[in-house]
Parts: C-alpha cells; sequence; structure tokens
C-alpha cells in the first residue's frame, strides 16, 4: 500500500532545503561582527533540482547537506566582513515564505490520504 | 520573475537606501577634515542609483501573457523576465548576480565644487595667506539626504511587509 506521493517526497526535500537556507542565514547573521568572516549559501533551485534529479525516496533526504559556498558580490568591510544584514533579513523573510507554502502544500497531501482513510465513514 | 520577485526588488532598494545613508555619515563625519590622503580637504561624496533594466507592470504583464518568450526590441516591449515566469528561486542580492527591476549603487563620486575658504592662521593647514581650505559640506542638505535615506528604507521594508502578506493570502487560496 503507498501512502507516499512523489509530491510528498518533492515537498519533504523542498522543506529540508529550505531549512537548511534557514540555517546558513542564521549562520551569516551570528557572524555580522565576526572579522574575516565571509557571507556563505548555496544556489537553492540549482540543489533543488539536483536532489529532485537523484531520484532518492525519502529515506534518502537524511544528511544531505547542501554545499556551502561563499557568495561573491558582496561588498566587503574594512574588517573583511562581507555580511549584508538586508541581504540575511530577506533572505529569513523569503525562507519562512517557502517553508509555510511547503508546510500548507504537505497539508493537502496528507488531507487527501485522510480522506481516502476516512472514506468508509463518511 | 517568481512570488519571491518582488522581495528582490525591494531588497536590492534596502541595500541601496543602506549605502546612501553610510556616504551622508561619512559626508556628516568629515565635514571639517582639512587632510585626506590624497591631499586637501574631504570632498563630499555622493551615491550613483543605476536601474537594473526594469518594466512597468503592463509591459511584464504582455509579456508574461505572450508566453514569456522574447519580444523583439523595437516593438515596445522590453524583455526583461528572460524565460518568463521561471525565475531564480531566489535571488540573491549581490552585485554579481543584478535584480531585474531593482536598483544597485553602481558608484560612489566625489563632490567637484571648489573647498571653502576660512581665515584660521592658527591651524597647522593654513596656507601662506592664512586661509584654511575646508570641505563644502552643509550639514542642513546632509540630514536631507538622510532623513531621504531613512524614508525610502522604511517605505522598501513596508512593501516587503506587503509582499508578505499577499503571499499569505495566496496561501490562504489553498486551504
Amino acid at each position: 500500500m503507498q501512502t507516499t506521493t512523489a509530491m510528498g517526497d518533492a515537498l519533504g526535500r523542498y522543506l529540508d532545503l529550505t531549512s537548511q537556507q534557514m540555517q546558513g542565514t542564521a549562520r551569516n547573521m551570528a557572524n555580522v561582527d565576526t572579522p574575516g568572516f565571509k557571507t556563505q549559501g548555496f544556489d537553492f533551485e540549482e540543489v533543488f533540482a539536483q536532489q529532485l534529479n537523484d531520484g532518492a525516496g525519502a529515506a534518502g533526504l537524511e544528511g544531505v547537506q547542501a554545499p556551502m559556498q561563499d557568495v561573491d558580490g558582496l561588498v566587503a568591510r574594512p574588517d573583511g566582513n562581507n555580511v549584508s544584514m538586508d541581504r540575511e533579513g530577506l533572505q529569513l523573510a523569503k525562507a519562512q515564505m517557502q517553508f509555510k507554502l511547503g508546510t500548507q502544500l504537505l497539508k493537502g497531501e496528507f488531507a487527501t490520504v485522510m480522506s481516502a482513510i476516512h472514506m468508509d465513514s463518511k | 520573475m517568481n512570488i519571491f520577485g518582488v522581495m528582490d526588488v525591494s531588497g536590492s532598494a534596502l541595500k541601496a537606501e543602506r549605502v546612501r545613508a553610510e556616504v551622508v555619515a561619512s559626508n556628516m563625519a568629515n565635514a571639517e577634515t582639512t587632510r585626506t590622503p590624497e591631499g586637501g580637504p574631504y570632498q563630499r561624496h555622493h551615491v550613483v542609483f543605476e536601474a537594473q533594466g526594469g518594466g512597468t507592470f503592463q509591459e511584464s504583464m504582455a509579456n508574461q501573457l505572450g508566453g514569456g518568450s522574447s519580444v523583439g526590441a523595437g516593438s515596445g516591449f522590453k524583455n526583461i523576465y528572460t524565460g518568463g515566469i521561471s525565475g531564480g528561486l531566489s535571488g540573491d542580492l549581490t552585485a554579481a548576480n543584478p535584480t531585474p527591476g531593482g536598483v544597485e549603487v553602481t558608484g560612489v563620486i566625489a563632490d567637484a565644487s571648489k573647498p571653502l575658504e576660512r581665515y584660521d592662521p592658527s591651524h597647522p593647514d593654513a596656507g601662506a595667506d592664512g586661509f584654511v581650505a575646508y570641505p563644502d559640506i552643509n550639514p542642513l542638505t546632509e540630514m536631507v539626504d538622510l532623513m531621504g535615506a531613512t524614508r525610502s528604507y522604511g517605505m522598501n521594508a513596508s512593501a516587503i511587509t506587503a509582499e508578505k502578506s499577499i503571499f499569505n493570502s495566496s496561501l490562504d487560496l489553498l486551504k
């Protein structure tokens, strides 16, 4: 019997990557005053597409860490730190929204399964 | 352009306004500076903002309805959202990756206005005639500029809040 869907798996990955993006953003924000710290991040779209193509089931989500790279094109301060609070704040807001979207869609997926389970009582 | 596109545009404005405020602060801090590494008094600095290939709502809409295909130049449409509706999932607000429709600080330039000459023979930087060259910086002008930067920053922050509420409304459609 199959209760997992491709959509559910994809959403799981989406949420997992989003929370990783949040972690990265939090790390950047925490180091806003660390001399020489460089902003790190990953290309969400690229990593997400790659993970979807890998085709491993939801179990394959375990421990998949997106590769963190230095973000270029940011202005460095005299102490070598290039964290932009505006960029990080916006990233955090976006990650929150992405998470909301993912959880809402997942809720819909589960609602479908639940309606099948409760089929006889209706 | 995607659901987060508007946020990137407002975010680029936040970044630019912050730079503007920093430059104003630098001007005010150096209002009495008579020595610089380049020699002579401090010169007032200006930021230069440049729009990143914008377009009106109408143009984008027509472009999107046309399947986002590239619209030839000269037909009155600018195709700033290449690839139509599938933009990058997350723009990253860096100079390496400018936001279409947003704004970027393309440079900080020094004002070419003449320095103010004030008579103060006891000043170490006074010339042979006893006059000292001070930067031509008016605190009033700078304060007005700073207020403008603050207001614009707040305005764009409000735009992001609005964008978030729009997003939440669209999520309500799923319920």
